[in-house]
């Protein structure tokens, strides 16, 4: 066998430790978060034993994930070995998850991996459980491949990633997340957020000595808009001043109030409100001189050939012109 | 008769002149064909009922149709017992449809002691136990198979000694306990007219209800009720419906597809057991899954529902001012 294809199978070999703790670790992060058991091995058991299953599975990663990283001779053969079997069982464990709910996750990066059990989560546990096997024998650990990194292992890398990618039905699901942001009207709308946007506003500042306090009397929310209502005083009458913050959209546009007479309940003021009338458009450029005079001629020239052609059809018997007064042809 | 606070009623004032009087409709009386009270008085022809109103009588006839945990008659019905009583369309006088000691447990089960399970109904509300008798838990255990703790309950029943007597199941449990229920998946667009189903509570918890203004309260619960407004308790999650975030106070317009009923309801308060359930109601095949609104008893009777059903398909406008 050639010195360079030894060489790429050993780097090959060496990048699965850095790799294989990294997605131990992110798989334990996932399980030790709230909320995420319900699939995958927690299906299998009872009821009571959900949570401390999913827990245990969590810190066994977490404790694999840290042994391929820093544990060495007869530790880190161990290690690896556990993280093959690891591996390996968790692929039995799918296919019985399988065949039990079929509509159960596999519960591999907790409550994202919530797409039922298909070929590709099975084909990756398989993979991984193979490149585990691959570590086996090898005499540095995943910390020193990390400190000595080549870019053969960045090429093997890069190319072992595109291939759990494609396997992962995770990533889709983290995208959604993350990239598709939910209406105003569902999302939620911290109240500090809302009272940082009012008080940069103009109508804030418009209406600020109006108000007897700064801090609102009540506040409540309406699809996207949060309303507070602040006590005023507006020429010697006690007021209500009902400033509405915008979630989202333009920043200019996003604050509106009005002035309520608390007796009367009549509005007084409002503020903020975008007309929706249609306003008069703005003022047009001027052309410029000689397209104007052009345009200018062509008008006459139009206003001439209709003249003449007036006269045309005035005069029907074709003799020529004649000035009624002088008696003579124009 | 309404229960909503000064507050609630100011707030659907100020809404309105801010983002225009669509944004809150007026509310929908509850009409006179819907009455509450306790029943002082029944003969075979006639029910006497001590309402708020004073004292009311309603005459049967023979398609009036009496329930107590299922299908009785007239000489079912005691004094003392809490009724509530769907008039004909005809008349006040004449009683359609007598729904005595009405109640129900919605909420997640904590505890279970024997044939009765305590509920927790989820926001700062009193826990409940709620009794299975032996000759309604078969029909009970068909739709709640996990009767253990942290799953979802919800049933109907008649009020004994306190408790709730589950007579019918009103939902079909979940397989998973509550805390593994999935999240919605995030929505793109928003769009004002939502299906899903309405369902109902008891504010006055079948208690006084000659007395208790919230005996006829006109309203409903929210289940999507803006957390930094509220009162702290209400455990509401992220319904299954893309229901807009409004407070207490606000107004929305509500369609029971069953009937064709419509009106305009305000909002009373947190509906957190029902943003749990993602649920369909069977009543008259509608393909809406998940809860938009729970009524109060009396505004659920007036918008034609069958409270022993548990649930109606509802369509559900609320006018965000937007566009």
């Amino acid at each position: 066998m050639p010195a360079e294809l030894m060489q790429t199978v050993e780097a090959a070999r060496e990048v699965q430790l850095p790799l294989l703790a990294a997605l131990l670790a992110l798989g334990a992060v996932a399980k030790l978060t709230p909320r995420s058991s319900g699939s995958g091995l927690a299906v299998l058991v009872p009821e009571r034993l959900r949570i401390p299953s999913t827990v245990a599975v969590g810190l066994l990663e977490a404790v694999l994930a840290g042994g391929l990283l820093v544990a060495s001779g007869l530790l880190g053969e161990g290690t690896r070995a556990l993280a093959a079997a690891v591996f390996a069982g968790s692929t039995a464990v799918l296919l019985l998850v399988r065949r039990r709910a079929p509509e159960a996750g596999c519960g591999c990066f907790g409550g994202l991996s919530r797409e039922p059990v298909g070929w590709r989560t099975l084909t990756r546990a398989g993979l991984l459980s193979a490149a585990a096997l691959a570590t086996l024998g090898l005499a540095p650990t995943g910390g020193s491949v990390l400190t000595s990194f080549t870019w053969t292992h960045a090429a093997v890398l890069g190319t072992e990633l595109l291939v759990l990618a494609a396997l992962s039905p995770e990533l889709r699901i983290l995208a959604t997340r993350i990239l598709r942001r939910e209406p105003c009207e569902l999302r939620r709308h911290p109240a500090g957020r809302a009272r940082r946007r009012l008080h940069r506003s103009e109508v804030w500042r418009t209406n600020r000595p109006t108000l007897l306090s700064s801090e609102p009397e009540d506040q409540w929310r309406h699809g996207c808009w949060r309303f507070l209502r602040h006590d005023g005083l507006r020429h010697g009458r006690r007021v209500d001043v009902v400033f509405a913050v915008r979630s989202g959209g333009n920043r200019n546009t996003a604050v509106r109030a009005v002035v309520l007479d608390r007796e009367s309940q009549d509005v007084l003021a409002s503020y903020g409100v975008v007309s929706t009338r249609p306003l008069p458009g703005p003022p047009r450029k001027l052309p410029a001189p000689r397209r104007a005079a052009r345009q200018e001629a062509g008008l006459r020239a139009g206003a001439e050939a209709e003249r003449t052609l007036h006269e045309a059809v005035e005069n029907r018997s074709g003799d020529p012109w004649k000035d009624p007064e002088a008696g003579r042809p124009v | 008769m309404s229960v909503t606070t000064e507050s609630g009623r100011d707030r659907a004032r100020f809404t309105a002149a801010v983002l225009g009087p669509d944004t809150a409709p007026v509310p929908t009386p509850i009409g006179i064909r819907v009455a509450r009270g306790v029943v002082v008085g029944v003969t075979s022809y006639m029910l006497c009922l001590a309402t708020a109103r004073g004292e009311e009588r309603f005459l049967f006839e023979r398609v009036t149709t009496f329930w107590r945990g299922g299908e009785v008659g007239s000489e079912d019905l005691r004094v003392g017992d809490d009724a509530v009583v769907r008039c004909s369309r005809d008349g006040r006088l004449v009683a359609e449809r007598v729904w005595v000691q009405l109640a129900r447990a919605t909420g997640v089960i904590v505890d279970r002691q024997g044939d009765a399970v305590v509920i927790d109904p989820g926001h700062g509300r009193q826990r409940r136990s709620v009794v299975l008798p032996y000759r309604t838990s078969g029909r009970i255990a068909v739709r709640h198979p996990r009767l253990v703790p942290g799953h979802v309950f919800d049933a109907v029943g008649v009020w004994r000694d306190g408790e709730v007597w589950a007579a019918r199941p009103a939902t079909t449990q979940p397989p998973y306990p509550l805390r593994a229920a999935p999240h919605r998946p995030p929505v793109r667009t928003y769009t004002n007219t939502l299906n899903g189903i309405a369902t109902w509570y008891d504010p006055s918890w079948g208690r006084s209800t000659h007395l208790d203004p919230r005996a006829l309260a006109t309203g409903a619960a929210y289940p999507a009720l803006d957390r930094e407004s509220h009162t702290p308790g209400c455990d509401a999650r992220t319904p299954c419906v893309p229901l807009p975030q409004l407070s207490v106070g606000a107004r929305l317009s509500l369609r029971n597809d069953c009937t064709r009923e419509t009106g305009v309801l305000d909002v009373l308060g947190c509906a957190a057991s029902d943003s749990w359930l993602c649920d369909l109601c069977p009543t008259c095949g509608g393909q809406g899954a998940g809860r938009v609104a729970c009524l109060t008893l009396a505004s659920f009777v007036a918008f034609g529902g069958s409270p022993e059903e548990g649930c109606f398909n509802a369509t559900v406008t609320v006018a965000t001012g937007e566009g």
